[in-house]
């Protein structure tokens, strides 16, 4: 196969374990994102790829050769793949053009000078080729750096939380443009990242990897989002509503009404956790529904944050988004139910 | 991100021993093996003269020592401190000025100023002559004068060129601090002086005490000065139990007593570098405010910082340049300019050496890392502490054994006696060099290279280059400012040496500092004025890139 093949990768620094028996494929052509939070390892995996640390355990194979085992160390320089830094990296002392150029040596000067250009045609970057680096905005650096990392034509490519450096409008263009970048150059690509929406956006696969070095799910952008295996993986998308019950009959009362929770023990400790976006508000007199009382709302944009609470008076809040301005001609007549796609049902874990 | 930034296989299951490990094990052996030497040779059996040593000059040795190092501690500190302060928080006539200049006396070696002073204050010399003809007095016992040459001239002299060390850490530090607490502290009820004492002091001790440590090695090192002035202290102690009375373990002796100094100071500037970053706990870096000192106040800051430069360095070169143009004929000689070539083989080969040695180990701890590589090059960093005398000694024990060993195989071999082949040689004394200066050179090199990111050396790699490469393409040329500078430093301090070239180098070979400490040891100073002049002109380049630095040093204007 052609791509990227780790298998069984084990990591520790000193006693801290970062990677535990890690396996990610990524074939020629496709984009898998590393999803975590930061300090969990991945971007140790993508230095493990690269070379830039040794292999503990496991093993890295690329184009159907390994380059990394217990018996073999392929150097980094001897292992044909691109990398892109979380800060660039962009050599200082060296031009756009001959940042571009430093890994074509193979090529006879002319050849990689054409190279390159096309390169820097590819990312738009024609026009500041003899400007050092520090004289580029950092979406020109990161552009710089792409080309550098594509121009030796690598067998892979590693981006390592390519976006963070960037602000936020400049970001999504960045991401618009790189996607397309990658996907007309068809090469494997395995990113890290601790964005999620980021993950979503670029990734064919997403691998979401947790703080104990485990891979807790690997799956499409859509299965992540509407099937979480893991509570982890459910709450990587930010705030849920949480509710404690007991399974019964295959279900779980919640105070918003009842979850479906097939596959669980009967009798077992469970937690329900609703997306915001899960809790349906209906304020019409006839709408049926949990009673909630309006505490206040929040306008984001294109979202609207509402808090609530049970107007029975129990305890906790209950955060709903919705997408319009949400203003209810009562404040006393909201009524709500949930949406069973973004419903989840975990056991409680020992000491929740 | 995690904790694996680094680029090194630390976390290799077995430990490799690669070219890097093994090259820097050799260099910190080379380094060491001088100061074990004089240890080995301290307790070696032989015509122990440690008893007698000890109940006739050695409390002198050991008092002369410890006063001097008192006089000198307390007098750079009152210098470079308040030189600091002033001129980082206030405003008055001349401060942009004294801001460098403070640091002029920096390129001066205190035995040159020793000669100048002596050469003026003497009984013989224009002062108590001018004194004489104002008062009419005709002997020296109708008057007092302070005598030069004692103990008292001796602090003197080495607080005069000695204090910049202090001043310009101290600044650095009252650079760095927020101006944030000041304001707290003035805002609190304080005012400038009470936040002076109770804030600001506080903060730059650790430099404070780094600057100090590093005055006090410099202290121990000196010979020019307390030879001509006959101040009997341990490092003078070394040359005559070692020169005059011939007995070379009883000089070992002392340097090991004197080592015990040199620890304690290597121990309390490794404690204060350890502490030195408090952490900042407010991130404005607003302009300080300059107080402006106006009227009596503005003169008299002006008349204060005026006082060590023109003690230390501008009246001393005036007289020097005085002499030698005066004495121009015989200040330029066939001896002066051999001395001068032997000045330049001398240093400038000791800074290749050192840049180089330094490059191989600051480049292997990064690529290969590990605790072994780290221990290793901090102990080949070891020599700067240990003052002239005491290497020297070391270096003459194992060139001797060296030559000895070498000597005996090839007699027994091959039936030929190759004599002293290092001993008395140019080698012995670029060793030498080596030894005290590969710090210089290694710190420069190595926080050049720590301010590179890893990433570089990743991009690198991942972009198809090795090692070597990498080096060669991505981290010298970043480093070439660095690298100029470590190897100016080498050369600066390897011109001024006296210590370790008097006693190592081969017969009547002279260099720049010992043709100056010969002819002005003897009174002519006109024929040394040149010689003294060329030292303090290669001096003052290390002293200019120095306060370019230090004015930009303050975080909150570095630009990338």
């Amino acid at each position: 196969m052609k791509g990227l093949l780790i298998h069984g990768v084990c990591h520790a620094f000193g006693d801290n374990k970062v990677l535990d028996k890690v396996a990610v494929v990524v074939p020629a052509g496709e984009l898998v994102c590393l999803l975590g939070p930061s300090g969990c390892g991945k971007s140790t995996l993508l230095r493990i790829a690269a070379g830039l640390e040794v292999l503990q355990e496991g093993s890295v194979v690329i184009d159907e050769v390994t380059v990394a085992s217990n018996t073999v160390h392929v150097e980094p320089q001897d292992r044909r793949i691109g990398f892109m830094f979380q800060d660039y990296a962009l050599f200082p002392h060296l031009t756009v053009l001959d940042n571009v150029t430093f890994g074509m040596k193979y090529l006879p000067p002319e050849k990689a000078k054409a190279r390159a250009m096309d390169m820097l045609a590819q990312v738009g970057m024609t026009d500041q080729i003899s400007k050092p680096p520090h004289m580029l905005s950092g979406g020109q650096q990161q552009r710089v750096a792409l080309a550098r990392a594509l121009a030796p034509e690598p067998k892979l490519l590693l981006l390592d939380e390519p976006f963070s450096g960037l602000d936020t409008n400049m970001r999504a263009r960045i991401r618009e443009e790189t996607l397309g970048v990658l996907k007309e150059c068809g090469v494997a690509t395995l990113m890290v990242t601790h964005d999620p929406e980021e993950a979503m956006f670029m990734a064919d696969r997403i691998k979401i990897l947790g703080r104990d070095g485990k891979i807790l799910q690997a799956a499409r952008p859509h299965e992540i989002y509407y099937h979480p295996k893991h509570e982890f993986v459910a709450k990587l998308f930010g705030l849920m509503n949480r509710f404690d019950g007991v399974v019964d009959n295959a279900r779980v009362e919640t105070p918003l009404g009842s979850v479906a929770a097939p596959d669980m023990a009967e009798g077992l400790k469970v937690q329900v956790l609703i997306r915001p976006e899960g809790i349906v508000l209906a304020s019409s007199e006839n709408a049926n529904g949990t009673p909630l009382e309006l505490l206040s709302t929040h306008l984001l944009g294109h979202d609207n944050v509402v808090r609530l609470r049970l107007a029975s008076g129990q305890k906790g809040e209950i955060y709903v988004r919705v997408h319009h301005a949400f203003e209810p001609e009562l404040a006393m007549g909201i009524k709500a139910k949930i949406d069973p796609d973004y419903a989840f049902v975990f056991p409680v874990e020992a000491g929740q | 991100m995690t904790g694996g930034q680094s680029l090194s296989g630390r976390t290799r299951r077995h430990l490799k021993i690669d070219g890097w490990t093994l090259g820097t094990a050799a260099i910190s052996l080379a380094v060491m093996l001088p100061i074990l030497a004089v240890i080995l040779l301290a307790f070696s059996p032989g015509d122990d003269i440690w008893g007698h040593l000890s109940s006739t000059v050695l409390p002198l040795y050991v008092a002369n020592t410890v006063q001097l190092m008192i006089g000198v501690g307390c007098g750079t500190f009152l210098i470079g401190v308040g030189g600091a302060w002033l001129v980082t928080m206030y405003r008055f006539p001349g401060k942009a000025v004294f801001e460098w200049a403070l640091l002029l006396p920096m390129a001066m070696p205190a035995y040159v100023i020793a000669y100048v002073y002596t050469d003026i204050l003497e009984y013989a010399g224009p002062v108590q002559g001018a004194l004489r003809d104002l008062f009419g007095w005709t002997s020296v016992r109708q008057y007092w004068f302070p005598e030069i040459r004692s103990l008292g001239g001796a602090i003197s002299m080495m607080t005069l060129v000695l204090y910049p060390y202090v001043y310009l850490l101290s600044r650095a530090a009252f650079l760095e601090q927020s101006v944030g607490v000041l304001e707290a502290s003035r805002v609190l009820g304080r005012n400038q002086w009470q936040s002076f004492y109770s804030v600001a002091l506080p903060l730059a001790r650790p430099a404070i005490v780094i600057g100090i440590s590093l005055v006090l090695m410099e202290t121990l090192n000196d010979f020019g000065t307390v030879d001509f002035f006959a101040v009997y202290t341990l490092t003078l102690g070394i040359f005559d139990v070692w020169m005059n009375m011939s007995n070379i373990a009883g000089a070992a002796q002392l340097a090991s007593l004197m080592l015990l100094f040199v620890i304690a100071l290597v121990l309390v500037e490794r404690f204060s570098r350890h502490n030195k970053w408090f952490h900042q706990t407010t991130s404005t870096y607003k302009d300080l405010p300059g107080y402006e000192l106006v009227g009596m106040k503005g003169w008299l800051a002006l008349f204060v910082c005026s006082f060590p430069v023109l003690l230390g360095f501008i009246f001393p070169s005036g007289v020097l340049l005085t002499y030698a143009v005066t004495h121009f004929d015989r200040a330029v000689n066939a001896v002066v300019l051999e001395s001068a070539g032997n000045s330049l083989l001398l240093s400038g080969t000791a800074a290749v050496i050192a840049v180089l040695v330094a490059i191989f180990m600051a480049y292997g701890v990064r690529i290969k890392g590990g605790r072994a590589l780290k221990v290793l090059t901090r102990l080949a960093s070891m020599g700067y502490a240990v003052p002239g005398s005491v290497l020297a000694v070391g270096v003459i024990a194992v060139l001797a054994s060296l030559d000895n060993t070498i000597d005996d195989f090839m007699r027994q071999n091959f039936g030929f006696s190759t004599g002293l082949m290092f001993s008395g040689t140019i080698a012995a004394v670029i060793f030498a060099y080596l030894v005290r200066f590969l710090a210089l050179s290694f710190g420069t090199v190595e926080a050049s290279l720590t301010k590179i990111t890893p990433s570089m050396d990743g991009a690198a790699r991942t972009l198809g280059h090795g090692a070597f490469s990498t080096l060669r393409r991505v981290h010298m040329p970043l480093m070439r400012t660095s690298i100029l500078t470590a190897a100016m430093l080498v050369f600066v301090d390897g011109m001024k040496e006296l210590p370790l070239t008097i006693i190592l180098r081969p017969f009547n070979f002279q260099t720049l500092a010992t043709y100056v400490h010969q002819f002005a040891s003897d009174e002519q100073l006109g024929e040394a004025s040149l010689a003294a002049l060329t030292i303090v002109g290669t001096g003052i380049v290390p002293v200019i890139l120095l306060s370019y630095v230090i004015r930009k040093s303050r975080p909150g204007q570095e630009t990338r």
